[in-house]
Order: C-alpha cells, then sequence, then structure tokens
C-alpha cells in the first residue's frame, strides 16, 4: 500500500491533541507509553498525559527481588516524568513495593511545579512515609489520597484553598495539625478518615462538608458549622469502657453529637461509637428532629440499657426514616440486669416512611425480639423485614416468635436468610 | 418526512450547513442537544433556509447524521440508564475510521458526553494489541527506523542482564548500519518487524497484558478499613495477586531476543545459535515460576556469560 493512500486512511494520529489525550488516559499508562512506537507521529503523543497513574500494572515484574522492583519502579517514574511535558491533573503512585524512599520527595516537588489537582499515594509497606513539605504548596489540589503517611504541615501552611475531597487512612499527624488543616480548606466537602495517629479528638469544623467517614480510636467527635453534612458514618473501634469520665447528669453526647448536623440524610453509627454515644443522661427525644433522616445503620448491643435507650430517642427523632438497619455487636452477654427494656412497653410511636428494616446478627434473645415486635407493630407501611440470625442455634424458637408478631402494615414481608 | 403543515405547527425546526455546503432542515429539539448548536440558535441563526447554522468543518454529512441519531435518542428525557448504555454499546460499533472522524465531529459540536463514549471506544480498540495489530487497524504507517524504536530508553541498571541486552542492541545497531551501507536506496515495504520493541521499556512487555489487577488495590484498601489489617502486604502475595503475569519475569529480555532471532535470521549469522540457547534456557525456566528460580537464573547467567561474552566481545 503506497504511503500516500496509508496517510488518508490514517484518521486517527490527526486527530487534535486534547483528544488524543483523552483517548489515551482510557488506557493503563502501560499501554499510553507504549503508543510510542506506533509510528512518528505516535513518538511523543502520550507525553502530553494529563494522568499518570503508577499502580501495581505498570511494573511487571513479579520478581521476588524487592530492591530490583522498587528500583525498576523509581526508574520508569523518573523517565515517565522526564519525559513528560505540560499540567499534570492526576498523580497516584501506589505500588505494593514501593516504600517510602527518599525518590518519592524528589517527585512531590516536581509536581509542585505541575499544578496538580489530584494527587493519590499509598504506601503499602514499611513506617509511615513522612511527606515533604513541597506537598503542602499543592495549590491546585481538588482531591488528596494518601495511606500511610505522616503529615507534618510547615508553619507557611496556608491550607488547599480548592480542596475538595480528603482521605486519609493510617496516617500520623498532631491534634493542632489536623484541625487547623481542615479548617483551612474551606471547600471540602467530602472528609474521609480512617485510622489515624497523634490525634484523638476530632473536631471538624468545614462548612461545606457534606459526606464524612470515619474510622479509628478517638474520645470524641464534633461538628462545627457544618450544617450541610448530609452523609456521617463514624466508627469507633475501641470499646469506650464503662466510666465515660462524664459527670452524673451531664449531657448526653447524643445530644452533642447532633447538634451540628440538622440535615444529614444517611448515618451510619458503627463499631463502639453507639457506646459512646449514649453516655450521659439520654433524653426521650432530640430538640430538634432530624427530619432529613432517610437511611441509619446502627451497631448495636442489645443487652445494654443505654444502648437501648439512645436508639430509641434517635428513632423517635427521626420522622421521616425510610430505612434501618440494625447489626449487632455479641459482647457484654448477659450482665444480668433484667432492667425493663425500652422496647418492650413503648407502644405509641408510628414510623409512617419507614420501608425497609434489615436487622443481622441477632441470637433470638429476649431483648431483640421484642425490638423487632417494636418495629413490626410501629411501621405502618412497612415493605420488607429481612432478619439474619448469628447462627443456625435456636433457629426454629426464632421463626416460631417471628410468626406470632403483629404487624401494623398489611403489605410487609418478613425474610430471614440464613446465618 | 410529513406533510409540511402539521409537522411544521408541531415541531421547530432549524437549519445546518454542512462542509460541503449542503443544507439540512432537522428538527430543533434534537440539534439543540449539541451545545454548539444551541449556542448559534440563541445568536438567532438557523431559523430559516437563507440563514443555515454553519457547522464546524469536520462535520460532514454522514457524522452530522450519526450525531443526530445520537442526539434523537438521547434527547429523550424519560429512557433509563440501562437502554441509554445500551444503545451507547450498539452505536460505536463501527469502523475504527469512522469512529476516528466522528469522535472529531462531536468534539466540534462540543456534544462531550459523545466524545467520551467514541474515545472510550478507540482506547478499547488499542488495548492489549502489539503495535503491529495496531497499526494494521488504524493504518499507521511504520515510520519509525529500526534505530529510533531500538533507542533504549530505559537506563541500564546494574543487572547484568540489562548489561548483555545493551550489549547486544549495540550490536544489532552496528550491524544495522552496515546493512544499510550495503543495500542501495530502496524502499523498504515490509520491515520484518516480529520484534516487540516496546519491551525496552521494562513496564511493557510483548504479550499485552491485561490489567484486571487495579481491583486489587482497591479491594485490598476496602479491606484495610473494615478489618484494620497490618500495613505490610505479604511477600507471597506478589505471585498470587500477579499470577498471570509471573511469567514474565525478565519476558522483557526474552521476547527481544526470540523476535530478533525470528527476524534478520542471515545477518546475525554466528550469533544466532548462542542466543537461541540462552533463549531456551531463559524461556523454559520462567514459565514455572518459583523461589528456585531465581537461583537458577544466577547458574544460568554465569552459563551464558562466558559463551556470549566470547563471540560479542570478539
Amino acid at each position: 500500500m503506497s504511503s500516500n493512500v496509508k496517510l488518508e486512511l490514517d484518521k486517527l494520529s490527526n486527530l487534535p491533541g486534547h483528544l488524543i489525550d483523552k483517548i489515551l488516559s482510557h488506557l493503563s499508562l502501560r499501554d499510553a507509553v507504549r503508543t510510542s512506537i506506533l509510528s512518528s507521529k505516535w513518538r511523543y503523543k502520550w507525553v502530553t498525559l494529563p494522568y499518570l497513574i503508577f499502580d501495581n500494572q505498570s511494573v511487571l515484574v513479579s520478581n521476588q527481588d524487592q530492591t530490583l522492583v522498587k528500583n525498576k519502579l523509581v526508574s520508569i517514574v523518573d523517565h515517565v516524568l522526564l519525559l513528560h511535558t505540560g499540567p499534570i491533573h492526576k498523580f497516584k503512585l501506589s505500588h505494593r513495593d514501593l516504600q517510602g524512599v527518599s525518590d518519592i520527595d524528589r517527585w512531590i516537588l516536581f509536581l509542585s511545579r505541575c499544578s496538580v489537582k489530584e494527587f493519590i499515594l499509598e504506601i503499602w509497606k514499611g513506617h509511615r512515609y513522612k511527606l515533604p513539605s513541597s506537598i503542602f504548596s499543592y495549590q491546585k489540589l481538588i482531591h488528596l489520597e494518601l495511606f500511610n503517611c505522616l503529615l507534618k504541615p510547615p508553619c507557611t501552611f496556608i491550607g488547599f484553598k480548592v480542596l475538595k475531597s480528603l482521605d486519609l487512612q493510617h496516617i500520623t499527624m498532631d491534634q493542632g495539625d489536623f484541625e487547623d488543616m481542615i479548617s483551612s480548606c474551606p471547600l471540602l466537602e467530602r472528609l474521609t478518615l480512617m485510622n489515624f495517629e497523634g490525634f484523638n479528638r476530632l473536631n471538624i469544623r468545614a462548612q461545606n462538608l457534606l459526606f464524612f467517614d470515619v474510622g479509628g480510636a478517638f474520645e470524641d467527635v464534633s461538628f462545627q458549622d457544618t450544617f450541610h453534612l448530609a452523609v456521617v458514618s463514624v466508627g469507633l473501634y475501641e470499646n469506650p469502657g464503662g466510666d465515660q469520665n462524664l459527670a452524673f447528669g451531664s449531657t448526653c453526647n447524643l445530644i452533642k453529637f447532633f447538634a451540628c448536623l440538622p440535615r444529614v440524610q444517611r448515618l451510619e453509627v458503627q463499631n463502639f461509637f453507639l457506646k459512646h454515644l449514649s453516655a450521659g443522661v439520654i433524653p426521650m427525644k432530640l430538640l430538634a428532629p432530624c427530619v432529613d433522616l432517610s437511611f441509619l445503620s446502627i451497631r448495636i448491643n442489645f443487652n445494654n440499657k443505654e444502648e437501648n435507650l439512645a436508639t430509641l430517642c434517635l428513632l423517635r427523632s427521626s420522622p421521616n426514616l425510610k430505612e434501618l438497619e440494625m447489626l449487632t455487636r455479641a459482647e457484654e452477654q448477659g450482665t444480668g440486669r433484667t432492667s425493663a427494656d425500652p422496647f418492650e412497653n413503648f407502644q405509641s410511636f408510628s414510623f409512617n416512611q419507614l420501608q425497609l428494616v434489615k436487622i443481622v446478627g441477632i441470637t433470638g434473645s429476649k431483648k431483640e425480639l421484642n425490638f423487632i415486635k417494636f418495629m413490626l407493630s410501629n411501621s405502618p407501611v412497612l415493605e420488607r423485614m429481612t432478619v439474619k440470625p448469628a447462627s443456625t442455634d435456636g433457629g426454629w424458637e426464632l421463626l416460631k416468635e417471628l410468626l406470632r408478631f403483629r404487624r401494623a402494615s398489611m403489605h410487609a414481608e418478613i425474610i430471614h436468610l440464613d446465618p | 418526512m410529513y406533510g409540511l403543515s402539521t409537522a411544521h405547527m408541531l415541531k421547530a425546526y432549524v437549519w445546518l450547513q454542512t462542509s460541503d455546503d449542503s443544507i439540512q432542515q432537522v428538527e430543533q429539539e434534537v440539534a439543540m442537544f449539541c451545545p454548539f448548536i444551541c449556542q448559534e440558535i440563541h445568536s438567532g441563526m438557523g431559523s430559516s433556509k437563507n440563514y443555515p447554522i454553519s457547522l464546524p468543518s469536520r462535520v460532514n454529512p454522514p457524522m452530522l447524521s450519526l450525531i443526530l441519531d445520537y442526539c434523537r435518542f438521547h434527547q429523550v428525557p424519560g429512557r433509563s440508564n440501562k437502554e441509554r448504555k445500551s444503545f451507547d454499546e450498539k452505536f460505536v460499533r463501527m469502523d475504527t475510521k469512522r469512529l476516528c472522524e466522528l469522535t472529531s465531529a462531536a468534539d466540534s459540536l462540543q456534544l462531550k458526553p459523545l466524545v467520551d463514549l467514541t474515545s472510550r471506544a478507540l482506547a478499547r480498540v488499542i488495548e492489549g494489541k502489539t503495535p503491529e495489530e495496531i497499526r494494521e487497524i488504524f493504518h499507521l504507517p511504520d515510520d519509525l527506523t529500526e534505530e529510533e524504536k531500538l533507542e533504549p530508553i530505559k537506563n541500564t541498571m546494574d543487572d547484568p542482564r540489562i548489561r548483555l541486552l545493551n550489549r547486544l542492541y549495540a550490536r544489532k545497531r552496528k550491524e544495522l548500519k552496515e546493512r544499510e551501507r550495503l543495500q542501495d536506496a530502496e524502499i523498504e515495504e515490509e520491515r520484518s518487524d516480529e520484534r516487540s520493541v516496546d519491551d525496552l521499556l521494562s513496564f511493557i512487555n510483548g504479550s499485552g497484558e491485561d490489567s484486571k489487577g487495579t481491583r486489587n488495590s482497591k479491594n485490598k484498601k476496602k479491606n484495610r478499613r473494615r478489618k484494620d489489617q497490618h500495613k505490610t502486604a505479604p511477600l507471597n502475595c506478589i505471585s498470587t495477586s500477579n499470577g498471570s503475569s509471573s511469567r514474565n519475569a525478565d519476558m522483557d529480555k526474552d521476547s527481544y531476543e526470540h523476535n530478533s532471532l525470528s527476524g534478520n535470521s542471515t545477518v546475525h549469522g554466528n550469533l544466532l545459535p548462542n542466543l537461541r540457547y540462552a533463549t531456551k534456557l531463559q524461556g523454559v525456566e520462567n514459565d514455572r515460576f518459583s523461589p528456585e528460580d531465581e537461583f537458577d537464573d544466577c547458574d544460568l547467567e554465569d552459563d551464558i556469560d562466558p559463551a556470549l561474552k566470547e563471540k560479542i566481545d570478539r
């Protein structure tokens, strides 16, 4: 085929640069760089790629020699960065053999000149990697994701002015630094925190925050000015213990927690957080009902009276709840207290919007059954209740009881899942 | 189409002029789906045959017809996501030439969703194919000189195997220069290109691995969040999760050698038998990846090096 005809048929190479970038950005970095040997026109088309993702696919050498792999990875990143030209919108570095090497410092410095908008760094192994100060000068950053890093912002740090999304997992940071950083990111909308060290009071002051997900060990979580917060998920990994250092008669943590969450729509109370919330004097219901709350998920220990009370308070304060999920925590069984069960005696409440209820991990104890009975008889529009026991013990008894319960909703289905 | 009277009363039409100066009448609601046309209408163009909207030159009549089909479907508000996805999948089934033209045309009309769709489709075509296949599909001229392809971009490391490889490259280059001097200025239509030179870059290999592994990293993170696992991933994770690529240990070097053998075999002359020996041994042992391979590798190197060293350093 003569070269002239070929030229006419080749529509791909003459597409404008931004379209080629678009096409190449849907390929892995490997495939994108491979295009450099396709033809003379393609030699340097990949170098303007705005997305650079170095992950386990970038170095396909499953050589057991870690130093070799690491060196290869370093070499690849160096070469790509050196050949690259133009802005880099997204940079991701996440390779299992990558440890906190000093090369990363160099790359972060290089990237500080490239108007990076998204930066993701995951150190899979080794100690917490101390981020160099140059990263705190990424003023165009919109999304920051760090795994296994140590953050120590310099005193000249003024915050990330356009940061919208922050994801920090397995990080170490000072209490003061953390609070300053959060409050100096005015556009922050999403915050994820998992497993953090160095601070244990979560004081979240972020006016535009919409989404908040935390899991770790902390003493307290409080919000300030977070009036738009819609999705909240809190997991307290450590048991706060019986003595919660609260003076007798002090305000319940539940009240304090909801003080700044007027618009919350989805709430997940995970691990031991309910126990933390139920410290203090629990009211019958919250002063300001959570009118937007439509999804609620609670990890509860049904044997704990305070937790039951707290749940009841929360349920009574959520008139528009559509979906409820209760997961049981199987510890502190049999406290021996046969105190009055809040759910047993409380009849007059109506969940007018509740459609779905899911209860997981029950053992068929009286308290649990009381709860189910309570839910069934107070949910006039219930469509489905799903029950999943923790084990097959006492399965029949459970089913027998379930059959007996009165249902307020004619359409309600009770689905029993296998454990 | 329909009779003039009723149609005109029910629907508004706009007039569009394509690059070949032909003018078409199109339902306004369909055409408005393209931001470019929308802007033009707002500035008062397109309302009659005398003042049609001049479409960018990249939009020729067949492309316009495709784009309008796309708009006609998607501008209907009631469709489910599933329906739209299904339509999109069928819509992009066309030859790559048209895909390229369509991308370009849609881009000039600022129809972003269609540009995304077509560029993704083009990426899927490129993904995982060898350079030869890609050139074939897109009619790309194979006009990089052998030298340019050979140019090693990667630094040599202190890995003796890499040093060996570079020595072979150097030798090959020398031979190429000789060949050029010997030949006339004939145009070589068919460059024997069995060699996958992309193997120069260490994260590239000729057999085109697919990237299923990306899911692993996300899953791993999710696990960490919920179960609070240890930070260190165990060593043996390496071989299990990337099982398919375990065979690629040093395949970059292997493929090169393999392919360099099949092409230009006449030129290599007596270098050939030794290379074959080397490759075969490398190839065999990399087929079963186990920790012992490391050990074997070292032994093997001792074998190659002296044997080839002799030839190369002649």
